[in-house]
C-alpha cells in the first residue's frame, strides 16, 4: 500500500513539475512574444510618428514658401497630393527649406545672368537695333517619376512607330486610305502632304528622325498627346542648357535626386545621322542646314552643330551638281552625304517648292529623291502631325500596330464635319479652336479668354475654311512650382521630350522641354504667348 | 571650312582690331585734349571715323564729350565703335562652331559691356578714361583667350591673317593722318609731339623710348612704326605676321589660290623691307605708305576672290 501510494505520490510530484516547468516555459513565450508585439507596435507607432513629424517638418518649416502655393481643384500639381507633398520633391522642398528668400532672389538672378552672359538669346530686331532676348527660364524644376517616365517612353515610342509606317503608308501604297481608316479627302486637302514625295524611298523607311511630342497632364495625372511635332521641332538646346544652368544654381542637388542625364542627346543624335550615309562612303559629312543668324532658334543650331562637331551650313553655303549635293569650302567643293536640315519644306529647294526661298539649296530635292543625300527630317512629315490628322493617330496604332494606345489624345473635333461645327459653335466657351497647320500657340482661339468679337472672327474664318480648324475641349494642364514675384506659385506647364529615330531603334533620352505658362491663369505655354520653360528632372529607379 | 565661316573668323578679327586701334586713338586723343591750352580740334577724327559733312562737324569738333558719343556710341555712325563690336559679335555668332566657348563668352561679354548702362553713363557725364581703360581691357582678355583656347587649326589661322590685315591698316591709316597734321613736313615745329602721340596710339611709345634711349626723333619714330620687327604694331611686323599664318593655310587650299595670295603677300613684303624710302622726307613717306595700303588692299580682296567665294 505503502508502495501505492509512494508512486502516485511520485507521479503527482513529477505531473506538478511537468506542469511547474510547461507554465515556466508557456510564461517566457507568452512574454516573449508579448514584448516583441508590443515594441513592434511602438517602433511602427514611433516611426509613423517621426515620418509624420519630418514630412510635417517640411511644410511647417516652409511657410514663406508653401504658404503661398495654393492649388487649384480639378487640377494635378506635380509638387503637391491631395495629402502633402509628393515624394519625389521631398528632396528638393528640403532644400529650398533651408533657403532665405534673399538666396533665392540671387538664384533666380544667376540664372538670368547666365544665360545673358553665355549668349543663350534670341535677338529681336526693332528701330534698326538689335535687343538681346533670353527665353524666360524658372529655377524650380519639374520632376517626373521614374514610373510616370516609363510609360510616357513606351507611349511615345509606340505613337512614333505608328506615325513613321503611317508616312511610309501614305506615300506609296496608302493602305490606310483604302482600308478606310483615314479618308482621303483628309490627306489631300493637307496643305502639307507634298505630293513631290510619293514613291520616295527614305534611307531604313524612318521618316521623323528627330520628333518633339507635347505631352500635358490631366486632372487625375493621366498623360494626354497634345500635339506631334515631326518637321523641325525645336527646343532640344533648351533642355541641355537649363540642365547645365540648374547644375550652378542648385549645386550637389542633381545627384542627391538620382537625376537621369540628358548629355547624350547630341551624341545619340549624330551616331544616327552618320547611319543614314550612303553605305559606300567611309567617312560621311554631316552638317546642319540653318535658315542663318536671324532664326529665333539659331542659338539651338549653333549648339547642336557644334556639340556634335558638324559643320553648320547656310543654303547659300551648298550648291547641287550632278543631283549630288557639296559645300563650298575654302579647299574647294566637298560632297555632303547627310543634312540635318532646320529649314522647312516649303523653303528647302527653290526650284521645287517655294521659288522665292534664298533659305534653301537649288536642286537638293532631286539629290534627295535619288537617293544622294540623305535629309532629316525627311520631307512631307507635315501630313503626320497635321492637327486634323491627329486625332486619327490611335486609329493608326490599331490599325499598324494592332496594339491599344498607351498615351491618349485629347478629344480632337475637325470642324468640317457639319456636326462637329454646330457642337463647337454652341459650346465655345469651353473650346480651344486651333489652325491645323499652324504652331507657336499661333492661330488660336482660347474660348474661355476670348471676347464675343474674336469668337464672332472665328466662326467667320472657320465657315470660309472649314478643313483649316479643329476644335479641342480646354484641357486642364497640370500645374508645377515657380519662382515667381519671390514666392513659389503653381503654373501650369506641358513636356516635350524629344525622340530619335535611327537604324538601330527609337531613343527618348530621359528628360525633355517642360514648357510653362508663366502669366497667372493662362494655359498657353508658347514663348512668343508670354511661356517660359524649365528644367526636366526625370528619376532613376 | 566654309568659305562663308573662313569669311566671317576674317571679318571677326577685323572688327575686335578695329575696336581695339580706335580705343587707342580714342584714348590718346582724349588725353591730348586735356592737355592742350588751346582748345582741342577733334576734326581729323571725326572724318576719319564717321560720316559727317563739314557743316554737321563744325559745331562738334571742340566738344570732346559729343564726339565720343558719336564715335563711340552713335548707332547711326556706320564706323562707330559700338557697331564694331556688334559686327564682331554677329560674325562671332554666325561661326560659334568655330570658336571656342570661352572665345564665344568673352565677345559676347564685350557686347553686353558696351550696351551697359554705366558705361555709356561714364562717357556721357563721368571720365571717359575709365570707361576706354575698361573696353581696352576687355579687349585684351579676348585676345588672351583666343590665344589660350583656339586649337591652332584653320579658323585659328584666318582669325590672325585678319587680325594683322586690320592691324597694318590701321597703322598706315593712323600714321598718314598724324602726318597730314604736320603737312607731311618732318621738321614741322609740332612733328615730335604729334608723333609722340601716334606712339601712344599704337602701344609704342614705352618700346620707342627703350630703344632710342630717350631722344626723340621724327625719323626714328617712323622707322619704328614701319619697321621694327620686334614692335608689334609696326607695318613689317603685322605683313610678317600675315605671311606667317597665311602660309600655314597651304595643306587646306587649293594650289592655285595659294599661290595667287602667296604672291600678293610677298609682294607687299618686300615692297615695304626693300623700299629706299628716305624717313626724313614727307613725301618719300607718303608715297610709301599709299603703296603699302594699296598691297594691303590687294591682298584683302585676293582672300575675297579666292577663298572666301566672291568669284
Amino acid at each position: 500500500m505503502s508502495y501505492i501510494l509512494d508512486n502516485i505520490v511520485f507521479i503527482c510530484y513529477n505531473l506538478y513539475y511537468k506542469f511547474v516547468f510547461c507554465i515556466f516555459w508557456f510564461e517566457i513565450l507568452t512574454f516573449t512574444i508579448f514584448y516583441i508585439l508590443k515594441y513592434s507596435l511602438f517602433s511602427i507607432l514611433f516611426i509613423y510618428i517621426f515620418n509624420f513629424k519630418a514630412n510635417a517638418a517640411c511644410i511647417m518649416t516652409l511657410p514663406k514658401i508653401l504658404e503661398s502655393y495654393h492649388t487649384q481643384s480639378n487640377v494635378w500639381d506635380e509638387l503637391m497630393s491631395q495629402t502633402g507633398v509628393r515624394e519625389s520633391y521631398l528632396h528638393l522642398v528640403k532644400t529650398l527649406e533651408g533657403l532665405s528668400a534673399e538666396e533665392m532672389g540671387n538664384k533666380d538672378e544667376l540664372a538670368k545672368k547666365l544665360f545673358m552672359t553665355q549668349g543663350i538669346t534670341f535677338t529681336v530686331y526693332s528701330d534698326n537695333e538689335g535687343v538681346e532676348k533670353i527665353f524666360p527660364f524658372d529655377i524650380i524644376p519639374r520632376i517626373i517619376e521614374a514610373k510616370e517616365w516609363a510609360i510616357i517612353e513606351a507611349g511615345v515610342k509606340q505613337r512614333l512607330r505608328a506615325l513613321n509606317v503611317f508616312l511610309k503608308d501614305v506615300y506609296h501604297q496608302q493602305f490606310i486610305i483604302k482600308d478606310g481608316i483615314v479618308p482621303a479627302k483628309l490627306i489631300y486637302s493637307c496643305p502639307l502632304f507634298l505630293r513631290e514625295m510619293m514613291n520616295v524611298n527614305v534611307p531604313f523607311d524612318i521618316y521623323s528622325h528627330i520628333s518633339g511630342i507635347d505631352l500635358i497632364r490631366d486632372a487625375d495625372g493621366s498623360f494626354y498627346v497634345l500635339e506631334d511635332n515631326l518637321r523641325t521641332p525645336s527646343g532640344v538646346s533648351y533642355m541641355l542648357e537649363n540642365r547645365s544652368i540648374t547644375f550652378r544654381i542648385f549645386p550637389d542637388l542633381i545627384p542627391r535626386n538620382n537625376v537621369r542625364r540628358v548629355i547624350e542627346y547630341p551624341s545619340l543624335l549624330l551616331k544616327n545621322l552618320l547611319g543614314l550615309a550612303n553605305r559606300q562612303t567611309s567617312n560621311p559629312t554631316v552638317v546642319l542646314l540653318t535658315p542663318g543668324v536671324y532664326n529665333s532658334a539659331y542659338f539651338e543650331h549653333t549648339t547642336l552643330a557644334r556639340l556634335m562637331g558638324i559643320e553648320l551650313v547656310e543654303g547659300r553655303d551648298l550648291v547641287v551638281e550632278n543631283h549630288h549635293v557639296y559645300m563650298k569650302t575654302t579647299s574647294g567643293l566637298q560632297k555632303v552625304d547627310v543634312i540635318y536640315r532646320r529649314v522647312d519644306d516649303e523653303f528647302i529647294d527653290p526650284l521645287t517648292f517655294r521659288p522665292d526661298s534664298i533659305l534653301g539649296v537649288p536642286g537638293i530635292y532631286w539629290a534627295y529623291r535619288k537617293g544622294n543625300v540623305a535629309i532629316v527630317n525627311a520631307m512631307g512629315n507635315g501630313v503626320a502631325d497635321d492637327k486634323a490628322v491627329y486625332s486619327y493617330v490611335p486609329d493608326m496604332i490599331r490599325y499598324y500596330l494592332n496594339e491599344e494606345p498607351i498615351l491618349k489624345n485629347v478629344p480632337t473635333y475637325g470642324l468640317d464635319v457639319p456636326e462637329n461645327r454646330s457642337m463647337v459653335f454652341a459650346n465655345m466657351g469651353n473650346m480651344v479652336i486651333k489652325k491645323t497647320n499652324e504652331s507657336g500657340g499661333y492661330g488660336m482661339l482660347m474660348g474661355n479668354k476670348a471676347t464675343e468679337e474674336e469668337m464672332e472672327e472665328y466662326k467667320k474664318a472657320i465657315l470660309e475654311d472649314p478643313r483649316n480648324f479643329i476644335a479641342q475641349p480646354i484641357i486642364n494642364l497640370s500645374s508645377s512650382p515657380c519662382y515667381i514675384d519671390g514666392k513659389l506659385q503653381p503654373r501650369r506647364v506641358d513636356l516635350r521630350p524629344f525622340a530619335l529615330y535611327g537604324p538601330d531603334g527609337i531613343n527618348i533620352v530621359p528628360g525633355g522641354l517642360t514648357r510653362v505658362a508663366l502669366r497667372e491663369g493662362s494655359l498657353v505655354v508658347n514663348s512668343s504667348q508670354g511661356g517660359g520653360s524649365k528644367d526636366t528632372w526625370v528619376l532613376g529607379e | 571650312m566654309l568659305s562663308r565661316v573662313a569669311e566671317s573668323v576674317f571679318w571677326l578679327a577685323r572688327y575686335m582690331e578695329r575696336t581695339n586701334g580706335l580705343l587707342r586713338v580714342l584714348r590718346t586723343n582724349y588725353i591730348a585734349s586735356q592737355d592742350e591750352i588751346r582748345e582741342y580740334n577733334w576734326k581729323t577724327v571725326l572724318q576719319t571715323y564717321g560720316y559727317l559733312d563739314a557743316a554737321k562737324i563744325e559745331p562738334i569738333q571742340f566738344d570732346s564729350r559729343a564726339v565720343l558719343n558719336y564715335v563711340m556710341l552713335d548707332r547711326d555712325n556706320d564706323a562707330s565703335l559700338i557697331n564694331n563690336i556688334t559686327r564682331a559679335r554677329e560674325n562671332a555668332k554666325a561661326v560659334q562652331d568655330h570658336i571656342t566657348k570661352e572665345m564665344w563668352h568673352t565677345l559676347n561679354g564685350y557686347y553686353l559691356l558696351i550696351r551697359e548702362g554705366s558705361i555709356q553713363r561714364t562717357i556721357k557725364y563721368g571720365d571717359p578714361i575709365t570707361a576706354l581703360d575698361a573696353l581696352l581691357k576687355h579687349g585684351l582678355f579676348l585676345y588672351g583667350t583666343i590665344n589660350v583656347t583656339m586649337s591652332r587649326g584653320e579658323a585659328y589661322n584666318f582669325l590672325n591673317v585678319g587680325l594683322y590685315v586690320e592691324r597694318a591698316v590701321i597703322t598706315t591709316d593712323v600714321t598718314d593722318i598724324k602726318l597730314k597734321e604736320i603737312d607731311y613736313d618732318m621738321a614741322h615745329e609740332t612733328a615730335t609731339p604729334s608723333l609722340r602721340y601716334l606712339l601712344y596710339s599704337l602701344s609704342g611709345y614705352e618700346a620707342y623710348l627703350k630703344s632710342s634711349r630717350g631722344i626723340v626723333e621724327p625719323d626714328t619714330i617712323i622707322k619704328q612704326i614701319l619697321y621694327d620687327e620686334d614692335f608689334v604694331h609696326s607695318i613689317l611686323y603685322c605683313t610678317s605676321h600675315i605671311s606667317r599664318y597665311f602660309k600655314r593655310l597651304y595643306g587646306q587650299s587649293i594650289p592655285e589660290s595659294y599661290e595667287h595670295v602667296d604672291f600678293l603677300i610677298g609682294k607687299g613684303l618686300n615692297n615695304l623691307k626693300y623700299s629706299s624710302c628716305n624717313l626724313k622726307e614727307g613725301d618719300s613717306i607718303r608715297s610709301l605708305l599709299a603703296q603699302t595700303r594699296t598691297d594691303l588692299h590687294n591682298i584683302a580682296r585676293a582672300f575675297n576672290k579666292h577663298y572666301f567665294g566672291y568669284n
